[in-house]
């Protein structure tokens, strides 16, 4: 993380978009709480490759043992087909992390992905600059041998 | 050995053909056997738009004040540079043994909302600064000459502050309607179909064009939007019918597709930068394939109630590497319902009506 | 030559241009329905235009009698239309139909039967077309709404008025598509005259109608659209889906053309309309009685 913002600063990019459409501005902000972080980890159970957002339901075992299966708001699936996203890239089963918030109706056990990786800490997808920089193929051809997109 | 050129194209083709290529590759190549581009056209003679596009890019619509209308190649290189290392550094792994984020956000601003929105690699919101003939342009809007929208007429203020104060009536989180337009899954973000089609600087940013002999189809990936441009003289709707995304007629000025559209839907006018237009809004719009993998696009908003002058853009489309995929949106949309839910649920913790955040 | 022999010469002429220009015309109005089908400049029939299915089959598919409404409950003597659509009346009655299925009933496996009867006791619950959901394939085809093609020498794309749909019906095989979608993938190519769409990706949230007829994501659709005239087109479906059905079956329904010179394609945006239905109990002042959350 630390690598990350030194980076950013060095860049003084503070924002990736220059022009916010209306609706970005309070959609996260409006849809979870500030003030109700967490941090789950579990096999993945279910997967919704769907528009506005993809969800990814994860099981957790609570403090008391029981289980619960939350779900992991996530982005647009079609920028990741476009990158080769497959049936088998995450499939259930496997194991994830997650940090975010919970959504502000704390009735459902819904959370933003703020940061979804492997248990390894790698990110469950890559971003592509679209430069056809060396460092993501190596990256892309390490991850496939690990059986990842 | 003296090949004939007519049979160094016909091997060529052979090959291609047996190696199953799609027609369009096939035409394409064609086009530039002797090595100088030249437009495809379909069977009636008119240069052929269609295909998978792309205005994803860095430039935004409007130029910063003071701004040239031409990035140096060094500053170009330097901005796109940027977000490649952007991209390299979130590609980067976290600790696998962090905690939760903090209580009270993360400080993250803008569309993040403070609670880190989702990784970036969900985001494609382009990797080029837009070139255009040949320019590395700072913005979209070329006219006015400073690259920013022109000033609004006092009946256009007006317009929207009535707008703004009917609005003001509701919280924003009261009812689905007082919700943006994306967010209800009702058209696509900004002005990504519009007219004028502009990247939404986020992702998705594709077009599918097909073209038949009368018609020009036009579907933006988000969220399923169609045009459909009827070629010829326009036949134009009655007054009081506004479809969404206007009502479009086509024709052909030698090489370069033109269309005008009228008849915009009042609620699609009452969001993004055509906020506070009248009824007698009309947007033209410009075609022209510039090369194999360019398309360029020029249009021209005019309403005299609402802007002092007409304003105009240039916006490259290039080839989109890839399909454009269905965006379902509205059969999904658990967003929006969260959000609202997260509203009356805030509401009843608060036990009162929720200030809206900024 | 004498004159009378040019007159004759000349008559004979005229008479057998006539008896050639009759066997002409005959022949013509016997092969009236290929000979005149327009078509584009790559010898293709041409689709390009807006159809329209008629009849009822987007209310039930199969061949069914009348009946008081989609969904019902038992009523003192007979069954009566159930409380969500009570208020309808005979505007949300089902109308006859001798349906679109060939062989008439669909091949339901015993499960997917009992799912059925269970998705017709729960309609308005459970019918996708309620909330504006894409309608999936085949049953966008015969909404009650337009549908326009659009077809050129590298493209066969169809945009439907309801709800928006549409489908690219790609040229050329991209592949397996890797999610599943509400209009699913489709691979198109000509057969002679028969242009065919071969679906697959579907998921499993659509209907085939208003009837409860039902489908696994394991579906795959083969569409044949065969222009029978200058304005008709025959559409034929196989639905494949061994999850659901004990062997593949067809349907079968000819396509009109909107023939009226200023005919257009409207749109039927509904996701507004239903709103007030998905997500009413969540505003922060419902309307009338209800639950709030």
């Amino acid at each position: 993380m630390r690598k990350n913002q030194t980076i950013l600063a060095v860049m003084g990019l503070a924002t990736v978009v220059t022009v916010v459409p209306l609706m970005a501005h309070h959609a996260f902000g409006a849809e979870f709480d500030r003030d109700a972080p967490i941090r789950l980890q579990g096999p993945v159970v279910k997967l919704e490759w769907v528009n506005p957002h993809a969800w990814i339901h994860l099981e957790i075992t609570k403090e008391d043992g029981t289980n619960e299966v939350w779900m992991v708001e996530g982005g647009t699936p079609n920028t990741l087909l476009r990158r080769g996203l497959r049936r088998d890239c995450l499939t259930p089963g496997t194991e994830i992390i997650v940090d975010g918030y919970q959504t502000k109706d704390h009735s459902l056990a819904r959370a933003n992905g703020r940061d979804v990786t492997f248990t390894d800490g790698t990110k469950i997808f890559l971003g592509s600059s679209g430069t056809g920089a060396p460092y993501e193929a190596e990256m892309l051809a390490t991850r496939q041998e690990q059986g990842r997109c | 050995m003296n090949i004939s050129y007519t049979t160094l194209i016909s091997v060529v083709l052979l090959m291609i053909t047996s190696s199953g290529f799609s027609s369009y590759v096939k035409a394409q190549v064609r086009a530039q056997a002797d090595g100088q581009w030249v437009m495809p056209r379909t069977a009636d003679g008119r240069p052929d738009l269609q295909g998978n596009w792309t205005n994803a890019t860095i430039t935004p619509i409007q130029r910063s004040r003071d701004q040239d209308a031409v990035y140096n190649p060094e500053e170009a290189t330097r901005l796109e540079g940027g977000r490649a290392a952007r991209t390299e550094a979130l590609n980067q792994p976290s600790d696998p043994d962090r905690v939760a984020p903090p209580v009270g956000g993360d400080g993250s601003t803008g569309a993040a909302g403070g609670v880190g929105g989702y990784n970036y690699f969900w985001i494609d919101a382009g990797d080029r600064v837009a070139m255009f003939n040949g320019e590395l342009r700072t913005s979209l809007i070329i006219d006015p000459a400073d690259g920013r929208y022109p000033s609004r007429t006092d009946a256009s203020r007006q317009r929207m502050a009535e707008a703004s104060q009917f609005r003001r009536q509701f919280g924003q989180y009261d009812n689905p309607e007082n919700r943006p337009l994306a967010e209800r899954c009702i058209v696509s973000f900004g002005s990504n179909a519009g007219p004028p089609m502009l990247p939404n600087y986020f992702y998705n940013n594709n077009y599918t064009i097909v073209q038949t002999a009368d018609h020009i189809m036009i579907m933006t990936e988000m969220v399923h939007d169609v045009r459909i441009i009827r070629m010829g003289t326009p036949k134009p709707l009655p007054e009081h019918v506004k479809p969404w995304f206007g009502d479009s007629w086509g024709h052909w000025e030698g090489d370069t597709l033109v269309v005008e559209t009228t008849n915009f839907s009042p609620t699609q006018l009452n969001q993004g930068q055509l906020s506070g237009a009248t009824e007698n809004l009309k947007i033209s719009e410009r075609f022209t394939r510039a090369d194999e993998y360019t398309l360029n696009y020029e249009f021209t908003v005019d309403d005299p109630e609402t802007w002092t002058d007409t304003w105009s853009g240039e916006v490259p489309f290039t080839r989109l590497s890839g399909l454009v995929y269905e965006y379902a949106c509205h059969e999904a949309n658990y967003a929006l319902f969260n959000v609202l839910s997260g509203a009356r649920a805030q509401e009843q913790r608060e036990g009162g009506r929720q200030t809206p955040e900024r | 030559m004498p004159n009378f022999i040019f007159k004759l010469v000349r008559t004979l002429r005229r008479t057998t241009f006539s008896i050639l220009a009759c066997t002409a015309v005959a022949t013509v109005s016997v092969d009236a329905q290929t000979a005149e089908i327009p078509r584009t400049q790559d010898g293709k029939p041409d689709m390009n235009g807006i159809w329209q299915a008629l009849g009822n089959a987007h209310w039930d598919i199969e061949p069914h009698a009348a009946r008081a409404a989609l969904q019902m409950q038992p009523g003192p003597v007979v069954p009566v239309p159930a409380k969500p659509v009570l208020a309808f009346g005979a505007v949300g009655s089902v109308p006859s139909g001798v349906g679109i299925v060939v062989g008439g009933e669909i091949p339901y496996l015993p499960e997917a039967r009992a799912k059925k009867i269970e998705n017709q006791e729960n309609w308005s619950e459970r019918d996708p077309e309620i909330k504006c959901y894409l309608p999936g394939v085949p049953r966008a085809t015969y909404m009650p709404f337009p549908f326009q093609i659009f077809q050129s020498s590298s493209h066969f794309f169809i945009t439907y008025e309801y709800a928006g749909a549409l489908r690219n019906i790609y040229m050329e095989d991209p592949g397996p598509a890797q999610v599943d979608s509400w209009m699913g993938q489709s691979v198109g190519h000509w057969e002679g005259d028969a242009f065919i769409a071969e679906g697959s990706g579907f998921n499993d949230q659509t209907w085939f109608d208003r009837a409860g007829n039902h489908h696994s994501a394991s579906m795959t659709v083969v569409e044949r659209y065969t222009m029978t005239s200058p304005d008709h087109i025959l559409y034929e479906a196989t639905i494949e889906d061994p999850e659901t059905f004990s062997r593949p079956w067809m349907i079968r329904m000819p396509l009109y053309r909107h023939v009226n010179e200023d005919a257009r394609l409207g749109q039927f945006k509904c996701v507004e309309f239903v709103e007030e239905l998905m997500y009413g109990q969540l505003r922060k002042n419902p309307i009338g009685p209800g639950e709030k959350k």
